[in-house]
């Protein structure tokens, strides 16, 4: 499978260090149910839905969500995060099927 | 006479049609159970372990009170609560109490977030209530819920 469009957002765009910053993370994702018919075929469509994303900044996991199907299609995960110094923030997501897909952002805190 | 009878006849298959006819649409609006369907009660119970979470003020859930589309549903919770080392928010959890699946999100929250909150967007299939469930760090829970008005569900 291709890999799935994702972003990542940090905001306000300027911040220091030990500023408290917004991280968003968005990845295009049909979050399939799995209950959901077919118009054309009158068949299932099968489930397809992330089930863990994990947030991680310099290599030290920060927040950590179990996700269900209940969520919205294209979701979006906000939390906030404290900054230390330079450094990349990593999100991981994994799929119902076992797929592990990851991206990641490098963020430089001024003054 | 012949005209008579026909219409009679066409009547009778009327009938027998309304008989027929809910039995065939009830079974196809039979719907079909997800692997990961939970209700709210065992949702709520397996997360807090038989403890009963108190209602509190410090939870803030932001959500709509009248969602006009089901299948996107912004949800904000902010827990007004310190993040220090011994004293913290450890997680947030998001439920929709008439879903199939009621769990939406279990956010594991750390002290390095600096601040408590979870934001998303989530799909409601009917008119029902959110519930948002904070544990913090010295084993208390804190709950806070709003219900929500759904014009055109989002699930199914």
């Amino acid at each position: 499978m291709s890999k799935r469009k994702t972003l990542i957002k940090v905001k306000p765009n300027k911040f220091k260090n030990g500023d408290i910053v917004k991280v968003s993370f968005m990845v295009m994702h049909p979050m399939e149910t799995g209950l959901r018919k077919d118009k054309k075929t009158g068949k299932y469509i099968p489930a397809e839905y992330i089930k863990n994303v994990k947030f991680e900044y310099n290599g030290k996991v920060f927040t950590n969500m179990n996700v269900w199907e209940t969520l919205s299609v294209n979701p979006v995960l906000t939390t906030y995060m404290k900054v230390d110094g330079e450094g990349t923030i990593k999100v991981t997501f994994t799929d119902n099927e076992g797929t592990v897909e990851e991206s990641s952002q490098k963020i430089k805190p001024k003054g | 006479m012949q005209r008579r009878d026909f219409l009679r006849g066409l009547s009778a298959a009327a009938a027998s049609a309304i008989v027929v006819s809910p039995s065939v649409s009830f079974a196809a609006d039979e719907k079909p159970q997800g692997s990961n369907a939970l209700s709210y009660k065992e949702a709520l119970a397996a997360v807090t372990g038989g403890k009963t979470p108190e209602v509190s003020k410090k939870v803030a859930l932001k959500v709509p009170e009248i969602a006009e589309n089901g299948a996107v549903v912004p949800v904000t919770v902010e827990v007004d609560h310190p993040m220090n080392e011994d004293d913290y928010v450890k997680s947030i959890h998001i439920f929709a109490t008439k879903n199939g699946n009621s769990r939406c999100v279990d956010a594991h929250l750390s002290p390095a977030n600096g601040k408590a909150m979870l934001s998303t967007r989530v799909k409601l299939g009917e008119t029902q209530e959110v519930a948002a469930l904070v544990e913090l760090s010295n084993g208390t829970f804190l709950i806070a819920s709003q219900s929500v008005k759904v014009t055109i569900g989002g699930c199914g």
